[in-house]
């Protein structure tokens, strides 16, 4: 929060005789911590407005009235001099934990939190040896269940209020309340609300605490037996750093790893308690081969020659293989380059969302804006000045990403949700359009429409463009906001409105869901919304951006890395495409090989996968998918294996082991690796990191990436290729030369 | 008995001047009629030369107040009127609203203009249903009669008065708390700064004032700063309302001069101390003051003079206290008050009151133990000053300075298990 920049002026201070420089605007407690002096607190927490409560960082400051003061409160001025260390700041401090623990049970050793509770700690470190409380202490039922996966120990509440305003401040949605008051006072929940919120594990790793615990972890370890590993939640495209907690065999909780640019310090409940696939029973553990029908269990080489003999029976036509939005880009990479070198075919696919033809942005892939990357950054989001979700829904599927919108509205954002269904977020938009599925497109075109007919282009794309612009406009003249606002029951001077904004901002971000894509009707919508963004310099713009919100983890990782029937990894055109996703599915192969992924979900008919001559399945589960296959090979989690993952804004950032494999089954790429060998292409990769190196020197996207260049909280390699360069639209102005441009449909 | 210096509650005694009719028949909303005339920063000026400070508790001067508003803000500016009397002691801002409801509306208005608000609130505590009922009933004269609203009295000036009411927390007395409240949020104080006149309701710049200071401005515009100045001391200028309760043969409202002696209020006014007996302590400015033994019944009532003998004149709120009196059962009650209201937001306040109660109980009970009173020291000495807003400070105020005055009760307390006088001395032992 305090980060220095250039328009920040620093000031000078002196805490305990350091001196120490911070940006003006630190707040005492923050300066002492960069300074490495440790001030004891409570209900200050970095990302909320500090609060004041709970009186425990107490310092006294030379020249200031009525000492001691809050350090949470109390604003750095240069010359300041701060102590830490005084006999009055060590009584307040004193006075201060005996107050906390005169109804705070001493139950430390069945707590969860014995052993990280700060309360423990500062008691330890600057609390009375011993309490003259010698009363009868308060007692409550417990533990009260808040919501469906948290539950409250009120005795040991000491009222910082981080969850509860965390809930109402940072989240902004109902459920927990401060009840009562004085020393009645205590959390609760909302009774005209629920605590339903999907961000609701935040408050448990926020509380400091054993108040609020987690039903899955309550009683499952002591911390210490823990080892923590810093990973990367899979759960979905936004990346939140995590730290895996496992004790033994077993992920016993994902933490905050803090990562500013990502997750805000932030975890959704779907991701931190997603571990539990791999924690599952039922999870594979030896591979299966189809013998008269039915799938037997067998040993690696008998499973992995059947894979090889299988598929060396089938021409390449005949083959193909669908990849997964969910292993590491070293998997994805090696998956098409087995079929590609190996197999010697094209038909390679992930299910994903309908963009324009990856390889019509093969010339420029390396210079232009991608419909299918969002141009701009999350943290960028911040800063934005209008937010459109034009049939996104942030909330249920990069969950992470709603709290980044709210703090951009609390920083004076506007927000437009313009949508089919109903969203969480429309209760705080300042303005909701409901439109029928499939008219995302429609609307963007509508928007963009305005935009020519009002002459509200701006920036260098446009000025470049501009003789085009007429004949654009003239393909759009359908898409009239009068002609639109009809067909989806919406104000035409809405639209208008909404156009305008666009146009005006300083940051407009407009984002779709990548699945949106896929609705009859939006076949057009990236192209759409990347016009629209170009035409109103909303691409490259600091806190701006257009694109796809992905859904999985490594969703954008798997289109970089070439699984996809037209283009080579990094977007490099094929001569001869292969067949697609749906063609693949449809018949159009006798041999099929998946990676994680179950396209049996989306198939209307599953059971045409028994038609097929050859499938091969790999993956953590006998999935809808597996059932049909012939031969089953059990895969790792990203728990058990490192690699990396690409996040929705191309942030490139590791995966670690946290674990050791469940015993049995192998990692994707090593798979690979084995069917390679047996297929002859001598494949001598000892570690993912040896794919890293070749990803590094042959994908140009990827150029010199290394896992040392992730370090602990990835790197962001930019559309222009190479790590954070700058975009093209700002850097001279060319348009690239064959973009999803008005031009390109 | 003697007269009553009436300036705030001038006219009180005429039947129906809680009407607009009487009211107006009296003078009433003439010095609003002059201050609409004159500029707004005349109508500060005379304020400023009245010396008036404010009547809430703190004695800050009024008019100087008002100066600090924020200028050239985005948001609009608000005048709020601060009617949570809560303080146990204190009555007189119910008074003036159920007597003399027009009084504190023409005072509203008049300070509405002189600080360029065009929205006042005024918030009364939940508990005085009657003083709302008035309020309320003048305000809507006031609006029908065009002195409140659009184009008060044809002037083109618009003022809305807006009626909160409270739902009962002596927090919300806080001017911060208030304004949470008035927000329809929970009454915490707020984080200061930023204060009120740069940021207060709504985030608006904000002046806020007691029920009885904004009451006294009418009097100061229809008679002149000076001469409301030419009243009191001469630091503490004017009227004040005393709230004279406890011990006394008649306790009521007295208005005085600032500076009156306090045994002239207790004899002349109070009739004297319930059945001739001897005064023990005085509490002179409401319960959050510290006591005062009878050695200084004779200090004028003034700001300085109450805060030189040791304690503070505070919101007035005379708490007299017989020789029959136990001091232990007196303090445990009023800090069973302040537990009570701890709105729980700070540490040392939310837990140190529960506390305090704990051991005050014990001691009164005859559970009590000789480390019990340094305790309670200690746990003063650990909330005052550490708390987030003066609630804290405020609840230890009694205790802090009833140990000085009167330790041997609380000794007698520890040794005998009983009280030293009054009904409690008769009782048995308590077993423990």
């Amino acid at each position: 929060m305090s980060q220095p920049t250039n328009d920040v002026p620093m000031v000078n201070l002196t805490i305990d005789g350091r001196q120490v420089t911070v940006p003006k605007g630190t707040v005492v407690w923050k300066a002492a911590q960069l300074a490495g002096i440790e001030i004891p607190i409570y209900c200050y927490h970095p990302k909320m407005p500090p609060l004041g409560a709970c009186r425990m960082c107490f310092v006294e400051i030379e020249k200031m009235p009525k000492p001691p003061q809050t350090s949470c409160t109390t604003e750095v001025t240069e010359g300041m001099v701060v102590h830490t260390d005084t006999e009055l700041v060590k009584k307040a401090r004193q006075g201060t934990l005996e107050f906390l623990l005169i109804n705070h049970p001493l139950d430390c050793p069945i707590c969860d939190k014995g052993g990280e509770c700060e309360l423990q700690d500062f008691t330890l470190r600057y609390g009375p040896g011993a309490s003259r409380f010698d009363l009868k202490k308060r007692h409550f039922q417990k533990p009260i269940p808040v919501s469906e996966n948290v539950l409250l120990d009120r005795e040991r509440c000491i009222a910082c209020q981080r969850c509860v305003r965390f809930t109402q401040d940072i989240a902004r949605e109902p459920g927990l309340i401060m009840e009562e008051r004085g020393f009645r006072t205590m959390v609760g929940v909302d009774p005209n609300a629920p605590f339903d919120s999907i961000f609701s594990g935040n408050t448990v790793e926020m509380c400091p605490v054993g108040a609020l615990t987690a039903k899955s972890y309550r009683f499952m370890t002591r911390p210490w037996e823990l080892r923590r590993t810093p990973s990367v939640c899979p759960g979905c495209a936004v990346g939140c750093n995590v730290r895996v907690d496992v004790r033994v065999d077993r992920v016993l909780r994902l933490m905050s790893r803090t990562n500013d640019a990502i997750d805000d310090g932030w975890l959704c409940d779907r991701g931190r308690w997603g571990y539990a696939a791999v924690n599952d029973p039922d999870r594979l553990r030896v591979p299966l081969v189809r013998k008269n029908g039915e799938l037997r269990e067998v040993t690696w080489d008998e499973a992995l020659d059947a894979v090889a003999q299988r598929l060396r029976t089938l021409s390449p036509a005949q083959i193909g293989g669908i990849g997964s939005t969910h292993t590491t880009n070293e998997e994805a990479y090696l998956f098409q380059k087995i079929l590609r070198d190996g197999l010697k075919t094209n038909n390679i696919d992930h299910f994903h969302g309908v963009f324009p033809a990856a390889s019509m942005n093969a010339s420029s892939g390396a210079t232009g804006a991608m419909p299918w990357v969002f141009t701009g950054t999350i943290a960028g989001l911040d800063h934005a000045q209008e937010i459109i979700l034009l049939g996104a829904d942030p909330y249920q599927q990069q969950p992470v990403l709603d709290l980044r919108i709210k703090k951009a509205l609390r920083n004076g954002a506007r927000l437009t949700v313009i949508s089919a269904e109903p969203s969480r977020i429309d209760r705080i938009a300042h303005r909701v359009m409901r439109i029928k599925s499939g008219g995302e497109a429609a609307i963007a075109r509508t928007l963009t429409q305005v935009v020519v007919a009002e002459h509200l282009w701006r920036g260098t794309f446009a000025e470049v463009n501009e003789t085009q612009l007429a004949r654009y406009g003239e393909r759009l003249k359908d898409y009239t906001p009068e002609r639109i606002a009809i067909a989806f029951g919406l104000e035409a001077e809405d639209l208008r409105t909404v156009a305008r904004t666009i146009a005006g901002a300083h940051g407009a971000v407009i984002v779709y869901d990548e699945m949106t894509t896929r609705t009859t009707g939006n076949e057009t919508l990236a192209a759409d919304v990347l016009d629209l963004g170009l035409l109103t310099d909303n691409v490259t713009q600091p806190n701006a951006g257009v694109g796809p919100l992905f859904s999985d983890a490594n969703s954008l990782g798997a289109r970089d890395m070439g699984v996809l029937p037209d283009v080579a990894p990094g977007y490099r055109a094929l001569a001869k495409p292969g067949l697609d996703y749906a063609a693949m599915l449809g018949g159009g192969v006798r041999g099929l090989w998946v990676m994680g992924a179950d396209p049996a979900r989306h198939m209307s008919d599953p059971a045409a996968l028994a038609k097929l001559e050859t499938l091969v399945v790999q993956d953590m589960r006998l999935t809808a998918t597996a059932q049909y296959a012939h031969v089953v090979l059990p895969a790792l989690s990203y728990a058990e294996k490192t690699g990396s993952f690409t996040n929705l804004e191309r942030c490139v950032q590791a995966v670690r082991r946290a674990m050791p494999p469940l015993p049995g089954a192998r990692a994707d790429w090593e798979i690979l690796r084995a069917v390679g060998n047996r297929l002859g292409l001598n494949w001598t990769y000892r570690s993912p990191s040896d794919i890293t190196k070749e990803i590094a020197t042959s994908v140009p996207l990827y150029a010199d990436l290394t896992r040392e260049a992730l370090g602990s909280q990835g790197q962001r390699w930019n559309f222009a290729g190479g790590r954070e360069a700058d975009g093209v639209l700002s850097d001279g102005g060319q348009l690239p030369a064959n973009g999803s441009l008005p031009l390109s449909h | 008995m003697a007269e009553q210096m009436r300036v705030v509650t001038k006219d009180i005694e005429i039947p129906g001047i809680d009407t607009l009719a009487v009211y107006q028949a009296h003078g009433g909303y003439a010095a609003l009629r002059k201050a609409l005339a004159m500029e707004p920063v005349a109508v500060m000026e005379e304020v400023k030369i009245s010396g008036l400070r404010g009547r809430g508790g703190a004695g800050f001067p009024t008019g100087m107040k008002w100066s600090f508003l924020a200028k050239g803000s985005s948001k609009p500016t608000y005048l709020a009127c601060n009617a949570d009397e809560s303080e146990p002691g204190t009555f007189k801002d119910r008074m003036i609203m159920e007597r003399l409801p027009h009084r504190l509306v023409e005072g509203v208005l008049i300070s509405a203009y002189a600080t360029g608000t065009k929205t006042a609130f005024i918030y009364i505590r939940g508990e005085l249903k009657q003083a709302a009922r008035q309020v309320g009933r003048a305000i809507q004269e006031a609006y029908d009669a065009g002195l409140a609203g659009k184009n008060i009295m044809g002037t083109g000036i618009d003022i809305d008065i807006i009626l909160h009411r409270g739902a009962g927390a002596y927090i919300c007395g806080e001017e911060t708390a208030l304004m949470e409240s008035l927000e329809g949020k929970r009454g915490y104080p707020r984080l200061k700064p930023p204060f009120p006149a740069a940021a207060g309701i709504y985030g608006g710049p904000t002046v806020i004032n007691n029920c009885e200071t904004l009451s006294t401005v009418p009097l100061i515009l229809a008679n002149g700063g000076a001469w409301y100045a030419g009243i009191g001391t001469e630091k503490s200028k004017g009227t004040r309302i005393f709230c004279v309760s406890g011990h006394v043969n008649k306790p009521g409202n007295y208005e005085l001069p600032m500076g009156t002696p306090l045994r002239t209020i207790i004899d002349d006014y109070a009739g004297g101390v319930l059945g001739g007996k001897r005064v023990k302590a005085i509490i002179p400015g409401g319960s959050s003051t510290p006591m005062l033994d009878a050695s200084k019944l004779d200090i004028p009532m003034d700001y300085e003079s109450v805060a030189a003998a040791g304690s503070m004149l505070g919101a007035a709120g005379v708490i007299v206290l017989d020789e029959d009196t136990c001091i232990v059962g007196a303090v445990l009650r009023m800090t069973e008050f302040y537990r009570d209201e701890s709105c729980g937001k700070c540490t040392p306040c939310r837990e140190g009151t529960y506390w305090l109660v704990e051991l005050l109980e014990r001691l009164e009970h005859g559970g009590g133990r000789g480390s019990d009173i340094a305790l309670l020291r200690d746990i003063c000495d650990n909330i005052s000053g550490k708390s987030f807003c003066p609630l804290g400070d405020a609840a230890t105020s009694s205790i802090i300075s009833s140990i000085k005055l009167f330790a041997d009760e609380y000794l007698y307390h520890v040794t005998q298990g009983r009280c030293l006088v009054g009904e409690g001395a008769r009782q048995a032992i308590a077993a423990h």
